[in-house]
């Protein structure tokens, strides 16, 4: 269970939403749901990975008077990371339950630690990633955002073997 | 939704969770409620609701950058896992993630609410 958060100074990362879709099954952990006809609208829950117990007062960060980045994030670096880290992490494996648990989690963290090696200041970062099982289904992923196209970017990379498959997505957005 | 509470801090600042919650409600149910999966639509179908979820969402003219990410499955068995991992200000960001389902198909939409300044 998480506390309730008072406001804070430094960018934390922290935030780990894990979601399981398992056929016609309810959902996992903690959910409100409620009936709609023949559907069914449920909200997860949130991991948090550390917890912060002393409270932080929030403090207006000083202006930089900064028009714009001074670095911008290379699309091949981001689409190089997440290629390594899919295809070390799934290549061979077979799909499990709670192995796929623990693995978009490890993969997720993974990713946004090569991320954040890559020292790009002033950039706020997001990390999707999908394990799914292959059973002849189909599916489609969809994605819109509403920002400054100019210095906020976006890098997706999708690997498949022969029992899975695996999407992992990097957002990263520029903090003015 | 104890799980969500930690958004709720009383600062005018925060994102407000809940209130993206039922606007991704109402887009999903709006755009796919009652009708079963379609190869042929699906791709429309993602990006109705992930266009409908962004206008919604901007109509209450917050200094917000928004991410909306929506994934459509059919329902044959398989086993889908998601995770996320954000790096940024915990007391001003947040995101909701909502999960809808009918009896052919999985939907799981994602937001992603980044402050500006």
């Amino acid at each position: 269970m998480s506390d309730l958060r008072k406001e804070k100074l430094q960018k934390k990362d922290k935030r780990i939403v894990k979601l399981a879709v398992e056929g016609s099954h309810g959902a996992r952990g903690k959910d409100t749901t409620f009936r709609t006809k023949d559907s069914i609208s449920t909200v997860s829950c949130i991991d948090e990975l550390h917890h912060d117990d002393n409270a932080r007062i929030g403090v207006a960060i000083e202006n930089t008077y900064q028009m714009g980045p001074d670095k911008r994030f290379s699309v091949a670096a981001l689409t190089d990371i997440l290629q390594d880290v899919l295809t070390s992490y799934l290549q061979e494996e077979r799909y499990e339950v709670e192995w796929s648990q623990k693995m978009t989690k490890t993969i997720c963290e993974v990713i946004r630690a090569r991320v954040k090696d890559l020292l790009i200041p002033r950039y706020k970062i997001i990390i999707l990633v999908h394990i799914g099982q292959l059973n002849g289904q189909s599916m489609q992923m969809d994605s819109r955002c509403l920002w400054d196209t100019s210095n906020d970017t976006s890098v997706s990379y999708s690997f498949k073997n022969r029992y899975l498959y695996g999407v992992a997505t990097v957002y990263a957005i520029y903090v003015e | 939704m104890t799980g969500m509470e930690e958004f709720h801090n009383g600062s005018e600042g925060a994102f407000n969770s809940e209130e993206a919650d039922n606007i991704v409600k109402e887009c999903i149910e709006s755009v796919v409620g009652g009708d079963d999966y379609s190869q042929s639509q699906v791709n429309k179908w993602t990006a109705s609701i992930v266009e409908r979820c962004l206008t919604q969402l901007v109509k209450s003219w917050k200094p917000y950058k928004y991410i909306v990410t929506c994934a459509v499955m059919q329902k044959t068995g398989a086993g889908l896992h998601t995770a996320n991992s954000c790096y940024w200000d915990t007391a001003m960001d947040g995101s909701c993630t909502v999960r809808w389902e009918n009896r052919t198909m999985n939907c799981v939409v994602s937001v992603f609410a980044v402050a500006i300044a």
